[in-house]
């Protein structure tokens, strides 16, 4: 598994294969749900950086979709409504 | 690696200071602009949790800035605010030429294997999928370094994951205490 005496120590940002490796499954243990598919972990890895780029999407995603549902909620709110004390206590 | 709740607790207590600056603002603009408003505050609140360490947090106070300065420099308190906006972003490594001149010389030296073959196609791979990762995680583009790439990646996931996670109780809260 070590490529490493073969390889020179440059300047240049390399990944070494235990880098990869310890990387890639700390990927995997914050993503929700790449299952343990795969032994081979040089292809893995592709797939998780891939599922990587779709979670990161993903929770933008949500983060605009919360604020809009935000953002409604206090506009249909009555100024003096029990409601309005509500979400002022939470958010202010 | 998980939102822990101390980082949660911040989160919430910064989201709801910027939230406090829009207050004035709140009442009289459209959805979207009370849209904008609460999406803006809560990036500031969860980039300022880095205080200025990552990469990634730096890039999205900036590019904040240039959307709302106002709002980041009071959700940033004074000094530190502007440091952080007006810096430079580390030029990480970005000495291009450098690496390609040691990757030419590389390939030169280098008499490949079998297993060295299968290790580059799969490196190669993984260059395009960091690609894309550049394109998600804010101040990607200045990293050129891959370790430092993922490592900033794993970092913002999981910041990511504070912020959606204290606003989705936020907002279930909100709506069930506005149903009749």
């Amino acid at each position: 598994m070590s490529n490493r005496r073969s390889r020179q120590s440059s300047s240049a940002p390399r990944i070494s294969d235990d880098q990869i490796i310890d990387l890639v499954t700390k990927l995997r243990q914050i993503l929700p749900e790449i299952g343990q598919r795969r032994r081979s972990d040089k292809v893995s890895a592709s797939k998780v950086l891939q599922e990587t780029c779709n979670y990161i999407r993903n929770l933008n995603r949500e983060v605009d979709n919360l604020s809009e549902r935000l953002a409604q909620l206090l506009e249909s709110v009555d100024e003096d409504s029990p409601q309005a004390a509500v979400i002022r206590s939470l958010l202010m | 690696m998980q939102p822990t709740s101390s980082m949660k607790e911040e989160f919430l207590k910064k989201w709801q200071m910027g939230l406090q600056i829009y207050r004035p603002l709140i009442d009289n603009t459209s959805v979207s602009e009370r849209r904008k408003a609460i999406k803006l505050s809560a990036d500031v609140a969860m980039a300022s949790l880095r205080k200025g360490t990552t990469c990634w947090s730096r890039a999205l106070i900036q590019k904040t800035a240039t959307e709302d300065n106002f709002l980041v420099r009071q959700m940033l308190s004074g000094i530190k605010a502007e440091t952080l906006i007006n810096k430079k972003l580390p030029k990480v490594m970005c000495h291009r030429k450098i690496v390609r001149r040691s990757k030419m010389i590389l390939r030169r030296r280098q008499s490949r294997s079998a297993i060295e073959e299968v290790a580059a196609k799969a490196r190669k791979l993984i260059k395009k999928k960091t690609q894309g990762l550049r394109n998600v995680v804010p101040g990607g583009e200045f990293m050129s370094n891959d370790v430092l790439l993922i490592q900033e990646t794993l970092d913002y996931i999981v910041s990511l994951q504070t912020q959606v996670n204290v606003m989705r109780s936020i907002v279930d809260a909100a709506e069930a205490g506005s149903e009749r």
